[in-house]
């Protein structure tokens, strides 16, 4: 038994009996506990699993109905709550925290028989791209473990790629699905902002921050999206996309669709090999029948500033909520004046976490409100204008995920600008609000390298199956783990 | 320029306690500097995104009963209270 599947084989198996879900699960928990040392993906993992398992196995046996995940192990990043399991957001300040119920995009899971094997790392609160600023330590690239997996969402994308489980759920506030698929060679959807709920994922960035499967392949993807998409009314910004089966007509292709290349993503500062890639990966989509053009949208280039003037804003004010008091670690309250108390226990957010609020303070000061902030939302209104402007033209944008390859743990640690800037092709997508995938395409110096999809709001069904035309191509190797 | 003293204060604002405020100068001072892009940018238009929800979009404000005591999950409880720090 091949661990290596995708979900869609892993149904069909247990369909037809090759394999049982104690097995698979059996077999994933034995993996987990091999690579984990090398890789850290997991902040914690279920210890109820096979036990799972075999409930599910029984009402197979006994022809109970079974939800269409049929026990597929998945992995969900730790600040997405879970009900009797520990939600900690990569955080001391929440390290023993149990979220008193589930999210709803767990609930939809779980509803459909849905084995969540563990909780994965991530940046603190998810702030970061690499997943080094971890309270729990850095997860690593399972294709080669002294790199960066990308982040925030690292130890979704590690899980995936790892062969740890089937398929991730992560958040994406600037990239942070995108790029750890991007850098560990996994499919990663940000979907339409209001696709999916954010009831029970804990709140960074509200109005730019959406929640986004990772698995092994578009289908997956696609299979997923069609459980926790949808309308809840626990969560007001969510949007009724009719619900539709985006896993039909996936083989669709994309003859005849005309696809720009955003020239601001491919020129100036991008990895040599990033770029040959996806010239690469231009000819391909040429080849399937896509008309590639040159589009620009200049505003992009502001795109960086805007972004971390917005999310530090809004993450000053969601993490003032961490007061040690209602919820936090063991810190006694003795001896400490109200305020006092506070500070110090809130001392011990990491570096990044305490960067983004100084930073948001600093941009929502009296004096420069106007300057920085006034200024960053109408560069956003400005990038979804040339954004619409840009879909009345072509169908779907493309354009390489990261600008360069994985990098070295460590290696720009000390360096927070460097590091923001490296969101630069992802963030138009959160910052508008409309969706995008990554698709793994070729390798470097065995380091991966994703190509990425953007389409207008709520066009995932089109993104799905450009992003499943392109990844059809490919005939990337095993994780080398 | 971003001066110690300034980020001292920012410290204050978002009430955390930071034992190091030298190491932050110069990195928050590089970022802001990078955020002047936004301040040299001409944008005319006012038009700024927004999403609107009406009253009757809201959903039911209704009590909804947890199986466990949500006290019991708190770390610093006396009898059925939240303990807070001394307020002098």
């Amino acid at each position: 038994m091949s661990l290596g599947i995708s979900a869609t084989q892993y149904h069909q198996q247990v369909r037809n009996e090759s394999i049982s879900v104690e097995e698979y699960v059996a077999r994933t928990l034995e993996r987990i506990q091999k690579v984990e040392k090398k890789v850290h993906a997991f902040i914690s993992v279920n210890e109820n699993a096979l036990s799972q398992a075999k409930q599910i196995d029984k009402k197979l046996k006994a022809k109970e109905k079974v939800g269409s995940c049929l026990g597929m192990p998945v992995s969900i990043k730790d600040n997405i709550c879970t009900k009797r399991m520990k939600t900690t957001c990569a955080s001391k300040m929440l390290e023993d925290f149990v979220a008193p119920y589930d999210a709803t995009v767990v609930s939809r899971l779980k509803s459909q028989d849905v084995i969540i094997i563990g909780k994965t790392n991530l940046d603190e609160f998810a702030m970061g791209a690499t997943t080094e600023f971890s309270y729990f330590g850095a997860t690593r690239n399972p294709w080669n473990t002294d790199y960066v997996p990308g982040g925030s969402s690292g130890g979704s994308g590690v899980s995936v790629s790892a062969l740890e489980c089937l398929a991730s759920l992560g958040s994406d506030t600037g990239g942070s699905v995108r790029s750890p698929a991007s850098f560990c060679s996994v499919v990663g959807l940000k979907p339409t902002y209001g696709m999916v709920s954010r009831y029970g994922l804990v709140s960074f960035a509200n109005s730019i921050e959406q929640i986004g499967p990772l698995a092994r392949t578009v289908e997956d993807v696609a299979f997923i999206l069609n459980i926790i998409s949808g309308h809840d009314p626990h969560d007001n910004t969510t949007l009724d996309n009719g619900k539709p089966d985006y896993t039909k007509d996936l083989d669709a292709g994309i003859s005849g669709k005309k696809i720009g290349i955003i020239s601001e993503m491919i020129g100036d500062g991008i990895d040599k090999d990033v770029a040959a890639v996806t010239n690469r990966a231009v000819s391909k989509l040429q080849r399937l029948g896509a008309e590639c053009i040159p589009i620009s949208i200049d505003s992009a280039v502001h795109s960086v500033a805007a972004y971390y003037t917005i999310a530090s804003a809004e993450a000053s004010s969601n993490l003032a909520r961490y007061d040690n008091i209602r919820y936090g670690y063991n810190f006694d309250l003795e001896g400490y004046e109200f305020n006092a108390y506070i500070s110090k226990a809130r001392g011990s957010f990491g570096p990044e976490v305490t960067r983004r609020m100084l930073l948001g303070a600093f941009v929502l000061s009296a004096g420069y409100y106007g300057k920085y902030y006034l200024k960053a939302q109408k560069v956003r209104s400005l990038i979804k204008s040339q954004l619409d402007a840009a879909f009345k033209k072509v169908d779907l944008l493309v354009a390489p995920t990261m600008p360069i390859l994985p990098f070295k743990i460590g290696e720009k640690i000390d360096d927070p600008l460097t590091l923001y800037l490296l969101d630069i092709n992802t963030i138009i997508a959160n910052l508008a609000g409309i969706p995008a995938i990554s698709v793994p395409y070729e390798l470097a110096h065995g380091l991966p390298i994703g190509i990425q999809f953007f389409a207008n709001a709520m066009q995932e069904k089109m993104l799905l199956q450009a992003a499943y035309a392109l990844h059809k191509t490919t005939n990337l190797p095993e994780v080398p783990l | 320029m971003v001066k110690r003293q300034e980020i001292v204060r920012l410290g204050d604002l978002i009430k955390i306690e930071l034992k190091n405020p030298g190491k932050y100068v110069k990195q928050v001072e590089q970022i802001i500097d990078y955020f002047e892009s936004l301040d040299k940018l001409e944008i005319s238009s006012d038009k700024m995104l927004a999403q609107e929800l009406t009253l009757d979009k809201l959903r039911e404000d209704k009590y909804i009963p947890y199986d466990e005591k949500l006290v019991d999950k708190l770390k610093h409880t006396k009898e059925n209270f939240v303990k807070a720090p001394k307020m002098i």
